[in-house]
């Protein structure tokens, strides 16, 4: 590889003067001639009720009202708004068991918040005025909110397809003994001379991306289904409001606008299938539908809350031998990502240290929660939480120093990854763990905090993670692209790949001027269209760079190879004896023979004839270049984050004094981008630590639905904070690249726990670690 | 339960407070005054009562922001959050007040809340209003048949109910010159920087010397209204602040206050630190340290 032009360099990202500005086109910013608004009834008063009656009379006679619809003016069929079942393969999904249960509107309302009905109307105070005239009756059912409760034998059963409310356990034919595993655990840990044990409860975090969920839909003139959605997944949300409402996929036009942030809340559907329902009910006029954000706040998922259940066992000397663990979750009303994340889960934890043996179990409940799905990092926040306190406790049982520990047991090159049968093919988590230890005195910290008596104390902690980039081989990972060359040499990039705020579409943009040896500026990315733009699987898993920007480089070269052979056509030379600089291609060791891209690209279009030979001037036909991509792997990266803490004592307040984060990512394509991405995963992975949960009293009213009452961690609440990129490349990224979307938010988890067991003697087993807990934590040890 | 839309109301814009007074006299409990609208607006979107919403906006003569060393400081009813910081007179004679003022919501929102709407807010969390009934102060209301005065003391009569009457309108506070010797702090304990208290409390110390020779102590968020502790202020007139004083005022803070269970705190918690903080913020009154 020589001397990169434009990867690597912190151009000027493409959304950022649209958005400073308030240019940027959000969906609840477009307005369509003749629209309609939508308002969706809600059940608030329970969690868990059947509709007795369904009173719509009153609404239809208000003033602007259009048509009220009730459960069954609506289709019938059922959906899975999560989009992971079009991942796999049939088989796959009937091994899985994954199941649609979703309606547009329910006689059974199994949340808070759960829909009921639907008004529309000629605006959106109309609206809102006529669904508050909707009269229900309920008869109240037993409220479930956590997996013990869900399991009890007499419960009612959500599904009759999945007795005990088990929507998901790993399945046995994939999975023997419904366990991810390796070795003979309980055999390994009788080999064991430390056995750390403890039950842990990780919470239901909420994504908090700025924008709330804003729709419009269109049944048009040509029995088209339009849908303007800032979805992290356009191609899948394609195809299942295709599914949904029995159209030829041609008949479906997703069209993105900006995403106002997406962090999994819009991975795979939320609102579109309401939306659209709407809209095929009064066919010709647009209907939109804005979420409040306390509606978005139940209708949306949020992570995996529930009891992680971990045992480790170490020999004397450190070696760990058997690791042991359940996660229950509680799933939420619906089934959506059951067996996703239940999955992953486990996967993170088999892939980060060399345990002889481990067994993991993953198992999702249906309960009367808002339901769960995506958000970044997938599951690895939770073990994070979990698997990284109990090592060190292991460590502080075997008097080993947390990161030499970390060092010696993670797993590396050759190493099965996540995916058991995939070895790591790259890892430089030693040198993430040196430099962060260097950057925060690590060594010194760790003697200065022992034995400390004030009210004040200090704790430093370390976490490591390991994490993906794109979800194969587990799940379908596919990337079209298409490269334009236009007469004067500037090319469009046309793909699917979402840009939800992190970048993406400059970094893309990036690895497309590189590939082709064009200026920056010569590039536009053209995305947000279903109707022209190839699949893509869609923005999650840490993917769009990786396999987004694989797909782009390999469209790119498309083009770079048809036109040296132009060029070679032109100069009469042999392609492999070419070279292109400053968009000029040469023949090398003859400097006077040469032929410009602009010509070869502008001859393409324009292919005249010669008026005196009557020949054509070169070679006719406009150049596109073309990738379909399956990327060969899943280059992991890796992170260590040093946290350091001041607990005060007599309050359980934590303040966070400094974060280091080190992340193995590759190649960073735009440093800017990367540190963006870092950032605000800490952000995201200090309030999950210490701050963020969603509340629900015990009829399971949600009572934190709005930013009044869920706190995340605020810029001022932010620590000193240093990020380190460990560019070490990747022999299958594009330019090296990993993906990094995911795994800033990861470490910062674990390694705040650990900072604050190092600063007071104790761990807190629950998330979010607040004042509340440390207090009673330390009374309990004072008291024992 | 949730909803983007803003219901409507008449917007009233009178000019002058007697034009106010007429317009409140007129529609009564079917009105609201309107100062900075951070508590109203949210409120007015599920309250069906309100018809009528009389704005400050173009009512002149309620922006005083005034300190006179005999009368102390005049606060008018438009006076906001961030005018307090902008004043070198509460930061120096009032410290309690324009901490509580520092520390207050984000910028926007100081730039727009006033120092009355909080205390009529009567909210058990309201900061200004703690600190400043730790440091004394009268309300002057006036309506179509005249002004009169209340003390804080007894204006806040139990969670959101004020003893203002629905034709009043809420002129300007007085809060008294601080003698030589006054010493203040507030404090407050929220689960991030940008929130509502959790527990909070501010104190206004008569410093002679070492001695204490009278004390106003103020507690937010442990009962239904903002609440004085008379034992702990007994505990600290006539005597010397010494380190066993302040952990028995530590240990009695818990005797005094009725927290509840909510979503940003338990009772339990506020029981157990209650108390740490009455300790700190004496401490940080009389400037021995600002934390412990
Ligand atoms: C995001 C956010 C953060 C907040 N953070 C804090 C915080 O950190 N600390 C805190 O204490 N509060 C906080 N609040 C609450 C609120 O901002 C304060 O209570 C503020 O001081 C209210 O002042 P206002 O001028 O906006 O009052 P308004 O909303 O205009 O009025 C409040 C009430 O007082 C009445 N009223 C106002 N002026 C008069 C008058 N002259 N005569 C008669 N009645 C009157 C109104 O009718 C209304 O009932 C926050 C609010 C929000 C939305």
């Amino acid at each position: 590889m020589g001397e990169l032009k434009v990867v690597g360099k912190k151009v000027e990202r493409v959304d950022v003067r649209s958005k400073v500005t308030g240019g940027a086109l959000y969906a609840a910013d477009v307005q369509l001639a003749g629209m309609l608004y939508g308002k969706i009834v809600r059940c608030y008063d329970h969690a868990h009720a059947r509709v007795t009656s369904l009173d719509l009379s009153e609404a239809v006679k208000c003033k602007g009202v259009i048509k009220v619809l009730g459960p069954k003016d609506v289709t019938q069929k059922e959906y899975n708004a999560s989009v992971l079942d079009m991942m796999v393969s049939a088989d796959m999904r009937g091994v899985l068991g994954d199941i649609d249960d979703q309606s547009i509107f329910t006689d059974h309302v199994k949340h808070y918040g759960d829909a009921i009905a639907a008004v529309i109307a000629t605006s959106e105070e109309a609206a809102e005025r006529a669904a508050e005239k909707i009269k229900a009756t309920y008869e109240e059912l037993p409220v479930y909110l956590t997996a013990d409760d869900a399991k009890q034998p007499d419960a009612l059963q959500f599904r009759p397809e999945k007795p005990g409310n088990l929507a998901f356990q790993l399945p046995e034919m994939a999975f023997p003994n419904n366990a991810y595993a390796w070795g003979e655990v309980d055999d390994s840990f009788a080999e064991a001379d430390i056995i750390v044990e403890d039950s842990f409860y990780v919470s239901k975090q909420k994504q908090c991306q700025m924008e709330p969920g804003s729709y419009i839909a269109l049944y048009d003139d040509q029995k088209r289904l339009n849908c303007w959605t800032s979805t992290q997944m356009p191609k899948l949300v394609q195809k299942k409001l295709a599914n949904l409402y029995e159209l030829p996929m041609t008949r479906v036009k997703i069209h993105t606008t900006v995403i106002g942030g997406g962090f999994g809340a819009r991975l795979g559907m939320v609102l579109e299938p309401e939306t659209c329902a709407l809209a095929m009910a009064v066919p010709g006029r647009p209907v939109k539908l804005l979420s409040p954000r306390e509606e978005d706040w139940l209708t949306s998922p949020s992570r995996h809350p529930g009891k992680y259940w971990m045992k480790m066992g170490f020999k004397k000397d450190g070696t760990p031998v058997a690791c042991d663990a359940k996660f229950e979750n509680y799933k939420g009303a619906y089934y959506v990502d059951a067996s996703g994340t239940a999955f992953t889960t486990g996967a993170w934890l088999g892939g980060m240290y060399k345990f002889d043996s481990l067994r993991y179990r993953g198992e999702s409940y249906y309960t009367n929660q808002s339901i769960c799905g995506a958000f970044r990092g997938y599951g690895n926040p939770q073990t994070n939480f979990v698997m990284e306190q109990m090592v060190d406790r292991g460590c502080a049982q075997l008097g080993a120093d947390p990161i030499e520990w970390r060092k010696k047991w993670h797993k590396t090159i050759g190493d099965d990854g996540w995916c058991i049968g995939v070895p790591y093919n790259s890892c430089a988590l030693d040198e993430c763990l040196d430099r962060a230890a260097e950057a925060i005195s690590w060594t010194e910290k760790r003697v200065k905090y022992k034995n400390q008596t004030g009210v004040k104390r200090r704790g430093i902690g370390v976490a490591v993670m390991n994490h993906t980039s794109g979800a194969m081989p587990m799940l379908l990972e596919h990337t079209v692209c298409d490269v334009l060359l236009h007469q004067d040499a500037t090319a469009t990039i046309n793909l699917a790949c979402s840009d939800m705020g992190q970048g993406s579409h400059t970094t893309l943009r990036q690895v497309a001027a590189e590939t082709l040896d064009f200026p920056y500026d010569d590039i536009h990315i053209a995305t947000g269209d279903t109707d022209a733009a190839g699949f893509d699987i869609g923005a999650h898993a840490s993917r769009t760079l990786y396999v987004g920007g694989g797909a782009v480089k390999q469209a790119c070269e498309d083009v770079r190879r048809q036109l040296f052979d132009r060029a070679a056509l032109e100069l009469e030379e042999d392609a492999s004896n070419l070279y292109m600089e400053d968009k000029i291609i040469h023949v090398k060791g003859a400097s006077n023979k040469s032929i410009s891209v602009q010509t070869i690209a502008d001859q393409g279009v324009n292919n005249f004839m010669n008026p005196e030979t009557g020949e054509l001037i070169g070679q006719p036909g406009q150049i596109q270049g073309y990738a379909s991509f399956f990327p060969p792997h899943n280059a992991p990266p890796f992170g260590a984050t040093i946290a350091e803490v001041e607990v005060d004592t007599e309050t359980g307040e934590v303040k966070v004094i400094e974060l280091v984060n080190a992340h193995d990512v590759g190649r960073a394509i735009h440093p800017g981008v990367v540190e963006g991405q870092l950032d605000g995963g800490a952000q995201q992975g200090l309030g999950m630590a210490l701050t963020e949960e969603t509340y629900f009293d015990e009829k399971g009213i949600c009572l934190n639905n709005s930013f009044t009452d869920y706190k995340m961690f605020g810029p001022s609440d932010m620590p000193k904070m240093t990020n380190i990129l460990v560019e070490n490349p990747d022999p299958t990224g594009p330019f090296g690249a990993k993906g990094v979307g995911e795994a800033g938010i990861v470490p910062p988890v674990g390694a705040t726990a650990n900072a604050i067991f190092n600063a007071i003697g104790v761990q807190i087993l629950e998330a979010p670690i607040t004042p509340e807990k440390i207090l009673k934590a330390l009374e309990e040890k004072n008291n024992a | 339960m949730t909803s983007r839309v803003m219901r409507d109301f008449d917007l009233l814009l009178p000019e002058s407070v007697a034009q106010a007074i007429t317009l409140l006299a007129t529609h009564k409990d079917k009105a609201a005054v309107l100062a900075g609208g951070t508590d109203l607006l949210v409120a007015l979107k599920f309250d069906y009562d309100i018809d009528n919403v009389v704005s400050l906006a173009l009512v002149p003569g309620l922006d005083v922001l005034e300190f006179d060393s005999e009368r102390g400081l005049a606060i008018g009813a438009k006076v906001t959050i961030a005018d307090l910081l902008k004043s070198s007179d509460v930061k120096e004679y009032y410290p309690a007040l324009w901490q509580s003022a520092k520390v207050f919501a984000t910028p926007q929102l100081r730039n727009t809340a006033t120092v009355i709407g909080n205390i009529l807010r009567a909210s058990p969390a309201g900061d200004c209003s703690l600190a400043i009934y730790a440091l004394g102060g009268i309300l002057t209301l006036e309506n179509a048949t005249g002004r009169r005065e209340v003390d804080l003391d007894d204006f806040w009569i139990s969670y959101g109910v004020t003893a203002r009457k629905d034709d009043e309108l809420t002129i300007s506070l007085q809060v008294p010159a601080p003698a030589t010797g006054q010493k203040s702090a507030f404090r407050r304990m929220t689960r991030v920087t940008e929130d509502l208290s959790k527990l909070n409390a501010a104190v206004c110390l008569q410093m002679d010397g070492d001695e204490c020779t009278g004390a106003r102590v103020a507690m937010g968020c442990v009962g239904p209204t903002l609440i004085r502790l008379p034992k702990v202020e007994n505990m600290l007139a006539g005597s010397v602040v010494t380190p066993e004083l302040l952990q028995e005022i530590s240990d009695t803070v818990a005797s005094e206050i009725n927290p509840i269970d909510d979503i940003r705190s338990s009772a339990e918690y506020r029981l157990k630190v209650a108390g740490v903080l009455v300790k700190r913020v004496i401490k940080l009154a009389l400037n021995e340290g600002n934390d412990q």
